[in-house]
């Protein structure tokens, strides 16, 4: 019984050894963020009164609120598109699976491969072409199907009970019904991952929209922060405060969704 | 209803000749809001008087983001998803001229009279004798001190004025032994140092014909090795990034820094330090044959894309603001710093201003008299496949290997990469 | 017997109608773009001079001295950083799992926030926990684990250190994420089955939890496997490829070819080309050992 509680005891100081060495750098980010720029680069851990300065200077500098907004969009818009084309295709391929959908997927795996480099000027050039530069299709188009969701959304499957669906079709229903009504509500954990790392990662995009943005009215967070740093004198307190500022959505949505990983295919079955 | 219709027909004469002399827009690239971005804005201001129906829109984008942009525009042929008019560094100017031929529009013959600029800037602009460039912004180098603590080891800032390497090494040992402060900081792995010690000497990494000049080039052999020594005397402190760097200069650990003018910004940002740092010209090499105490570090020109619609009136902004007005660089001075190698501008009361951060030292009238002395040399196409090749070498060398060997190494790397 | 080969065909069918849509747009938007790379990779030249020359980048960058210690780097992080990450974050997930602990919330949103920041943030914050007079240096040589500061960004080793730290601070979380939701799939009865028969939580975690979750390590292993070998982002911030490209890694070499250095477009695709090789065997290995129904 002692062991029990002594390593009962060594989880806790495990896991609040590494919550602590992930969160330190952030909590350090935050804290600068009220600071000025020579405090911070000169290293100081404590949190200073300039908060409110740093900000009317990003805002008065920069337009951070359009940044914000723009990024927003991009992100709900390609989450959302990503989530219904991938998870359809997801389950297609292993609800439905057989050797010709096998040998697909893997080739669709391999279009992750290849550096993004290579291929972003020919993709350029198409979206140039299609006269959809600087457009929220431009930025979201791209990125809506993607090997890696639909792969996960394929690997997930297998842990849907098939017989459910069985069942279903006696019943009399549809294909796509017993994808809408029984498959995305019982998997509404991977729905809630996949949702949180494809907004996640339309966020935080930067090279993509860098060269289909073509005015400044399209400017997103990625780009606003590398502006912040882009001069001969930095303002570091100002680059904290940006950097925080970029990374609340993602937080705020993983934190109001993180429920929902407590909950899974047999909870929701119930 | 005649003279309905001839009303009606001159209203739209009227709104149609209107709507040809309505707003022109001229979109630029650059990066730095309280920098370029800045004199810009100032600059159309300026303009707006000359010509008011033209619009400056300052897209702001950093400079590595600006090379990645014209880089993909131009490769995947959409030249109308470039600028009007973009800033370019001084050193990737050849390169992207080069490279792209027809992208930008050449300056020759546009009426900008580039003799009034300082004449090593106006050289980074030229390719083929032909202008692409008008020179903006001033990187010509400064060593920076910490008149207090060289205080207290018995020197001056005169004792650092028009000196040579060796000398600059010995009173560095002195004042590291008197007062425990290293003279410099630098980024590891960064050739910015080398850089400038070599053109000091009006010498680089390419001869005029592009041809590789670095294994057998005793000039930058002999750069390497005073920074050797200046990182194993102690005289030079190196730290991992420019944060870091800045750190140096910040926290008062360094008493001095050897940068482009444009560092200035970053020491005044330290208001504890005000009134206890000078500037000087930098030390010459001992031995190479055209040795100067004036080098350049940095830099950009401001170009005119060729296929811009408007590429007329951007031209002609750009002769009537930055290669033509004093009041320009008078407004943009005393808040930004940003110092112009527009030769009449030097002669102005603002630039002779004794600045308080340095004790009242009329810094930019010195700075604008070193930049006229500035040894001319091009920087070449493969100038950032060299920097990174030195980069290696430096490192190499730091960690026990032979100068001959390590610049014979990053020749051929160079060689390898400059084709075919 | 032929209607139940008729249902089954068109089942099949729906199933294709199910996976089209997803299909054509990859294929528009990558496979089309792959292709052009691949036309680019036979050519060479200097900007926009391009012409056609075969093999000739092929042949090319079995000469490259730097690419070759770009490989030697990524294939270091591969073998070293990507077992410990992926093990961490299994260890990690299966605890967290526990509808007993406490603080799950606060864990699991600790775990996760690296992932979150873009890089350009907590590179600054990295590099200087990493100096020489940094928080980390003072903490080993406080706690004497060493004589003097390590200078982390100055050897090849300890950078090389360093940036497996970073990729393994960063990306443990996100992958925890994966195999938590992975383990809400699996039923809680077997645990409890389990524990009645006397099994240790390390049998526990061996006999069950990594056989069930094998669909999702299987994602997670191919996913990690092609990030390591397009890695970019932390070695670009971190260290810039140094000392001396020790830490250079394939896609920011080719990233300097592209548009720092006099862009030689088609020499880099043909490295691409040779990344998208190397990723496409491993991921087929790991596909036949791993993917099973």
């Amino acid at each position: 019984m002692k062991m029990r509680r002594l390593l009962n005891l060594l989880k806790y100081v495990f896991l609040f050894a590494m919550s602590f060495v992930s969160i330190f750098p952030l909590l350090w980010m935050a804290v600068s963020a009220t600071n000025r720029s020579v405090d911070v680069v000169t290293g100081r851990i404590l949190p200073g009164t300039y908060l409110v300065e740093n900000f009317r200077n990003l805002a008065a500098q920069h337009r951070i609120g359009l940044a914000m907004w723009n990024s927003f969009r991009n992100a709900i818009t390609a989450t959302i598109a990503s989530l219904v084309v991938c998870s359809i295709a997801g389950y297609g391929f292993e609800i439905y699976h057989d050797k010709g959908k096998d040998w697909l997927m893997r080739i669709l795996l391999l279009s992750m491969m290849i550096p993004f480099a290579a291929i972003m000027i020919p993709l350029f050039m198409m979206v140039g072409k299609l006269g959809l530069l600087n457009t929220t299709t431009a930025f979201v188009l791209p990125t809506v199907s993607t090997a890696f969701m639909i792969f996960l959304f394929r690997q997930s499957a297998r842990y849907f009970p098939v017989d459910i669906i069985e069942a279903a079709r006696l019943e009399g229903m549809s294909e796509l019904g017993i994808f809408f009504r029984m498959y995305v509500p019982i998997m509404r954990s991977t729905y809630v991952t996949a949702g949180i790392i494809t907004f996640m990662n339309a966020w935080n995009n930067y090279l993509w929209p860098l060269i289909i943005m073509q005015s400044k009215d399209s400017i997103v967070m990625p780009l606003l922060i590398s502006n912040l740093i882009a001069g001969y004198v930095t303002d570091y307190g100002m680059v904290m405060l940006g950097v925080t500022l970029s990374v609340l959505p993602t937080v705020i949505i993983f934190l109001l969704l993180q429920n929902s990983f407590a909950e899974g295919i047999l909870s929701s079955m119930r | 209803m005649r003279k309905t219709l001839a009303l009606f027909l001159v209203l739209i004469l009227v709104l149609s000749l209107s709507g040809l002399a309505s707003a022109v827009e001229i979109t630029v690239w650059c990066w730095d809001p309280l920098f370029n971005i800045y004199a810009m804005e100032e600059a159309a201001k300026i303009y707006s008087r000359i010509n008011p129906d033209v619009k400056i829109n300052i897209v702001e984008t950093p400079w590595d983001d600006v090379q990645t942009k014209l880089t993909t525009a131009v490769m995947a042929g959409q030249l109308n998803t470039l600028p009007d008019i973009l800033l370019m560094q001084d050193n990737a100017l050849q390169k992207n001229v080069i490279n792209y031929p027809g992208v930008f529009y050449d300056l020759t013959d546009s009426g900008i009279d580039f003799s009034q600029f300082a004449d090593f800037k106006v050289n980074h602009t030229v390719v083929d004798g032909r202008n692409y460039g008008v020179p903006f912004d001033n990187g010509t180098t400064i060593t920076a001190l910490r008149v207090d603590i060289l205080e207290q080891a018995g020197y001056t800032v005169e004792d650092f004025t028009d000196i040579t390497w060796s000398r600059f090494i010995e009173i560095g040992k002195d004042v590291l032994a008197k007062t425990g402060y290293p003279l410099l900081s630098a980024v590891s792995e960064s050739p910015d140092h080398i850089m400038l010690c070599l053109q000091s000497a009006g010498s680089w990494m390419f001869d005029e014909n592009g041809n590789v000049n670095i294994a057998n080039n005793e000039v930058l052999k002999e750069t390497v090795e005073i920074y050797v020594e200046l990182v194993k005397s102690g005289v030079l402190v190196q730290v991992p990034d420019w944060e870091q760097y800045i750190g140096t200069i910040n926290r008062g650990t360094v008493a001095g820094t050897i940068n482009g003018c444009w560092i200035i910004g970053t020491i005044v940002a330290q208001e504890e330090q005000a009134g206890k740092w000078r500037i000087t010209n930098i030390p010459r090499l001992d031995r190479a044959p055209n040795a100067t105490n004036y080098s350049n570090q940095g830099g950009s020109s401001w170009m005119v894309l060729a296929h811009s619609p408007n590429k007329d009136i951007a031209v002609d902004f750009l002769k009537h603001t930055f290669a033509g007005s004093v009041e320009l660089y008078e407004t943009i001075l005393p808040s930004s710093g940003a110092l112009a190698t527009y030769l009449p501008a030097g002669d102005s009361d603002v630039y002779n201003e004794p600045h308080p951060f340095f004790g009242g030292q009329a810094i930019y009238a010195d700075i604008t008299e070193y930049a006229a002395k500035v040894p001319k040399i091009k920087y070449g196409v493969y100038n950032y496949e060299a920097r990174d090749a030195i980069a290696m070498a430096i490192s190499q060398v730091l960690a026990g290997r032979d100068i001959d060997s390590a610049l014979r190494e990053a020749e051929e790397t160079v060689k390898f990469l400059m084709g075919p | 017997m032929g209607h139940v080969l008729t249902l089954r065909r068109r089942q099949s069918l729906i199933g294709w109608l199910f996976v089209v849509p997803a299909s054509v747009l990859i294929f528009v938007f990558y496979f089309y773009p792959i292709v052009r790379a691949a036309l680019l990779s036979f050519q060479t030249g200097v900007g926009v001079n391009l012409q056609y020359a075969g093999l000739f980048n092929y042949n090319r960058l079995l000469t490259d001295t730097v690419l070759r210690a770009a490989v030697g780097n990524v294939f270091i992080y591969l073998i070293i950083q990507v077992p410990i990450m992926l093990l961490l974050a299994l260890i990690l997930a299966s605890l967290l799992n526990d509808p007993n602990l406490k603080f799950r919330g606060f864990f699991r949103t600790a775990l996760f926030l690296p992932c979150a920041t873009s890089l350009v943030s907590y590179a600054i914050v990295f590099r200087s926990l990493f100096a020489l007079d940094g928080f980390v240096n003072y903490l080993l040589t406080t706690l004497r684990i060493v004589e003097r500061p390590i200078n982390w960004i100055g050897s090849p080793w300890t950078a090389r250190a360093l940036i497996i730290i970073a990729l393994t601070w960063r990306w443990t979380g996100y992958n925890m994420v994966f195999y938590l939701a992975g383990l809400q799939n699996i039923d809680n009865s077997i645990y409890e089955a389990a524990l009645i028969d006397g099994a240790s939580g390390f049998t526990r975690f061996t006999r069950i939890t990594i056989p069930l979750l094998k669909p999702i390590i299987l994602l997670t292993t191919i996913m990690s496997t092609n990030g390591t070998l397009q890695l970019f982002d932390e070695t670009m911030n971190l260290t810039n490829g140094g000392p001396a490209n020790a830490t250079l890694s394939i896609s920011q070499y080719i990233y300097r070819l592209s548009f720092e250095y006099s862009p030689r477009f088609g020499y880099a695709a043909a490295i691409s080309f040779m990344v998208f090789l190397m990723v496409a065997v491993l991921s087929f290995i790991q596909m036949r050992v791993g993917d099973t129904r």
